[in-house]
């Protein structure tokens, strides 16, 4: 009985060992595609972060060149002139028009540090450095030699008979701020046809001065009717 | 309870049956069966009654509504509706997170105010206000409501359940505690 | 040996153990109950199996609404093995569920319930309402964002039960809010009154399958006859029934066993359930899901007309119920075969769409808006491609009036309204105006929210939604149409 009990025992101690080997091995491995991630939501600021925030909050108006109805941000064009103050200052008070405040004191969803992050966390995804030649806000300039640019070099395209559409439509200029003109013409929207500002257009093979580009937007806000200011 | 018919066989107590001694025992059984039925129904109920009560105790609501600061009547800007967080009044010791509750303000102009249950009037999911379109959304089966609270689409039966409100020394007060309800039907 | 032969001897002369379950074990089963009677015996290893999990999570789990979210996040991330018990538990329960809705499904098409079986039946439904149970506090126990609300959703449905409705609530949720007591309610339900309720009932149930028997394969022609069927039964079995061990148990055992590594299979992969986001009901960025046994519920309740909602979230069940427990005395007797009751056949057909069909449903939501399409999914390249200034101004309306929360655009959106790729097709730019305006149709009127401007600027974008809306070759030169504003040409 005695040789008969050791070499039973010794056979289930054996398979038990193993099975629990296997067991451990195998259950407590947590590279199991079923387990659940240790890792929690990505830091402020980081680039998953700024992505998720961007995607969930600003792409459904701000997208890639070729998509998205408002200025797009995956694109390099707006970073060269939109310094990280404007873009702050922007999100947070919102654009008039359209933009929507995005403070939470302005009933939007962020607070004011994860606004600073959002812009810096953006600029190093798309951007790079601004330009510096010219200003991201908008300062009125001389409305009746911008008349002169617009027929040279805007009209034929966005006049009243032009091609791709009027900017002077009575209802668009009511919708959009002088600030909000001053983006697009400085931006352009290269993918749908629109150059830069500082790219070649019909009778400026290189592009805008700052001052006409002023120019030209102050005529185009006096055609609004009733005159500045632009708000729906 | 389980009564059942007592032991009718003589084994196990030692007694030797028979005659009028017979009758005596049967008579005292049927004594002791009673006596023995009523305790059991006695001690029952008396037992039973903390229990029910234990068990009822949430339906007395020995807590009650109070008056609640959602804070300073400048986060409330007039023509704006925003969202506000608050402590349940009502309270139990194990809540945690669970007693922070949500709410909207809707100012319709200065010293008028409008406040909103974040409870969908459907089933109670957390609808959330959409400024632009000026619509209050739910995400769970759609119910949306227009900017002073009143049924828009989908399938919610009233507008959004609202608190009374009241300011004092510059702060917007509500009437806060029970999850809103049909009780608050308007 | 010797000792070892003695003591089972002495065992089973002081407890009857062996006696208990040797007819469990050797009592015949008809020869015809093949692969279709697998499905109660897995219905009984999943609820085992629940069992066995859940009382390791009952070692770890904090039953307190200020902790609970936080142990079982520590019980996935940091106890061994703890987030495969979890997935366990979670999966074994669906499964459970399945494995129950077929049983059911077969012995109702068989007509197994008729007599001597009834209570069987009965008793089985029971089952049913009690695992339905364990599976909605069974996703209370997570207490996140999802038990939450859940239970926001229960109580507004208690809450509507005419007169005691409100009372009822509070008792259901432990007081007038969703709070520490109402988990502890719940936390007794899952762990103590519903699993003590399933074992009594299980233990009812196999108790009612070894007095009457396995019943035989239904065979068109032999109808039940109560005044002859258990003779008859008796008779047959004695003359042509098998042992349950091994002749039917071993296909209990197969198909039991493909199930649990099925099981561990699908735990290993797809992880645990939850817990989603904390349960801080001021974070009102949710989208608040039941678990899949209550899809069908969940969808239901979306589509419920709101005239008669009330009525039918609390009376249906009640009638459903009522119906499942009248089943075997409408037809006590008579035939088994599915092919000679077909109105039973399509009864049960009925059923099994009609909760797929609402599953389906709830799994789409259709009619849930997509929070946050308005500034997450942007205007598709198609439908900004060659649009005026006024357009594309038509398209930021679009997004900045969250109509894209409701409406589709190049597959992206809201289900809620209609898809408005090609709506142009289908409206007017008058009738655009007037739908937006006014609402319609379970459209909300937007009139007093958008200006003149905004108006003109989204009509002419959803003007141009044509599928043979021409993009221009090249930009500049390419003829567009007009925006349909009345543009007065401006002094130039």
């Amino acid at each position: 009985m005695t040789p008969l009990f050791s070499a039973l025992s010794s056979v289930i101690a054996r398979r038990w060992l193993a099975s629990v080997a296997l067991l451990v091995s195998g259950v407590a491995c947590d590279r199991l595609p079923g387990a659940p991630s240790s890792s929690s939501a990505p830091p402020r600021g980081s680039p998953q972060w700024t992505l998720a925030t961007f995607d969930t909050h600003c792409r459904g108006c701000h997208s890639m060149a070729d998509e998205g109805a408002s200025i797009p941000l995956m694109d390099r064009s707006y970073w060269t002139f939109a310094s990280d103050a404007h873009v702050i200052d922007a999100t947070t008070n919102g654009q008039g028009g359209l933009m929507p405040a995005f403070l939470d004191e302005n009933g939007g969803p962020f607070t004011a540090d994860e606004i600073a992050a959002l812009a810096r966390g953006m600029r190093t995804q798309w951007g790079g450095s601004v330009a510096g030649s010219i200003a991201a806000t908008y300062t009125a300039g001389n409305a009746v030699a911008g008349g002169l640019v617009f027929a040279q070099s805007c009209g034929s395209c966005h006049g009243p008979t032009g091609t791709a559409g009027s900017l002077l439509d009575p209802s668009y200029l009511r919708l959009v701020s002088d600030q909000g003109l001053w983006a697009s013409t400085l931006a352009g929207r290269k993918a749908l046809g629109m150059p830069a500002w500082n790219e070649p257009m019909p009778g400026r093979p290189s592009g805008l001065t700052p001052g006409e580009a002023a120019d030209v937007v102050s005529w185009i806000a006096s055609q609004r009717p009733g005159g500045r200011g632009g708000a729906p | 309870m389980s009564e059942g018919p007592g032991h009718t066989g003589c084994e196990g107590c030692g007694c030797t049956g028979g005659g009028s001694s017979g009758n005596r025992r049967a008579a005292r059984r049927g004594f002791m069966f009673k006596l023995g039925g009523g305790l059991m129904g006695v001690g029952a109920l008396l037992s039973a009654l903390p229990v029910i009560g234990f068990v009822l105790g949430p339906v007395r609501r020995t807590q009650k509504n109070q008056w609640v600061a959602l804070g300073a009547l400048a986060k409330f800007p007039p023509g704006a509706t925003r969202f506000a967080t608050y402590m349940n009044p009502i309270q139990q010791p194990t809540d945690g997170e669970s007693i922070k509750t949500a709410c909207w303000v809707r100012c319709i102009s200065e010293g008028k105010y409008q406040v909103f249950a974040i409870n969908c009037a459907h089933l109670g999911c957390p609808v959330r206000w959409f400024e632009q379109s000026k619509l209050f959304l739910c995400p769970c089966h759609g119910g949306a409501y227009y900017e002073d609270g009143s049924r828009a689409a989908g399938p919610p039966p009233r507008g959004l359940f609202e608190y009374e409100w009241k300011v004092e020394q510059g702060a917007l007060l509500i009437d806060a505690g029970r999850l809103p309800g049909m009780e608050d039907s308007t | 040996m010797r000792f070892l032969a003695g003591a089972l001897a002495w065992l089973e002369s002081r407890s009857g153990l062996g006696a208990f379950i040797k007819p469990l074990m050797s009592h015949h089963v008809p020869r015809s109950a093949t692969w279709w009677y697998v499905f109660g015996s897995a219905t009984l290893m999943f609820f085992v199996i629940q069992v066995v999990t859940g009382v390791c999570l009952g070692t770890m789990y904090a039953p307190s609404a200020a902790e609970a979210w936080q142990s079982l996040r520590y019980i996935d991330k940091e106890v061994p093995a703890g987030w495969m018990i979890r997935a366990l538990h979670g999966w074994s329960s669906n499964a459970m569920v399945v494995m129950m809705a077929i049983h059911m499904l077969q012995v109702f098409l068989h007509a197994s319930y008729k007599y001597p079986r009834e209570l069987n039946w009965i008793t089985g439904v029971c089952l049913l309402l009690v695992v339905l149970a364990l599976a909605f506090t069974g996703q209370v126990m997570r207490w996140d964002q999802d038990a939450y609300w859940g239970l926001g959703i229960g109580a507004s449905i208690t809450d509507r039960i005419p007169v005691f409705g409100s009372q009822i609530r509070d008792l259901l949720l432990g007081g007038p809010i969703i709070g520490g007591e109402t988990l502890n309610r719940f936390y007794a339900l899952h762990v103590f009154i519903l699993p003590g309720a399933a074992i009594a009932l299980v233990g009812l149930h196999m108790a009612l399958i070894m007095r009457h028997g396995i019943s035989e394969m239904p065979r068109p022609g032999a109808p039940v006859r109560p005044a002859s069927y258990k003779k008859e039964y008796e008779e047959r079995m004695a003359r042509d029934g098998v042992p349950f061990h091994p002749d039917a148990s071993q296909r209990d055992m197969i198909f039991c066993g493909v199930c649990l590594i099925a099981l561990v299979v699908v735990a290993a992969i797809y992880g645990p359930f939850g817990p989603g986001g904390e349960p801080d009901p001021t974070l009102i960025d949710t989208n608040p899901r039941p678990d899949y046994p209550f899809m069908w519920l969940f969808g239901a309740v979306s589509l419920l007309p709101p005239a008669s909602e009330t009525f039918v979230m609390l009376v249906t069940p009640g009638v459903i119920v009522l119906a499942l427990f009248l089943v075997p005395f409408l037809g006590n007797a008579g035939e088994r075969a599915p092919s000679r009751r077909p109105v039973m056949v399509l009864a049960a057909a009925f059923a099994v769409i009609a909760i797929a069909s609402l599953t389906w449903e709830g799994l789409a939501s259709r009619w849930s808006p997509v929070m946050n399409g308005w500034s997450a999914l942007p205007t598709p390249a198609q439908f900004v491609r060659g649009r005026t200034p006024l357009e594309m101004q038509g398209a930021v309306v679009f997004q900045f009036a969250q109509c894209r929360n409701c409406h589709a655009l190049g597959g992206s959106g809201g289900q809620r309204g209609p898809a408005l790729d090609d709506v142009a097709t289908r409206f007017t730019p008058e009738q655009l105006t007037r739908q937006v305006q006014q609402g319609g149709g379970n459209m909300p009127a937007y009139g007093k929210n958008l200006s003149r401007a905004q108006m003109d600027a989204i009509v002419g974008f959803l003007s141009t939604l044509t599928p043979s809306y021409e993009t221009p070759a090249a930009i500049p030169g390419a003829m567009l149409p007009l925006p349909i504003s009345s543009a007065e040409p401006a002094p130039r």
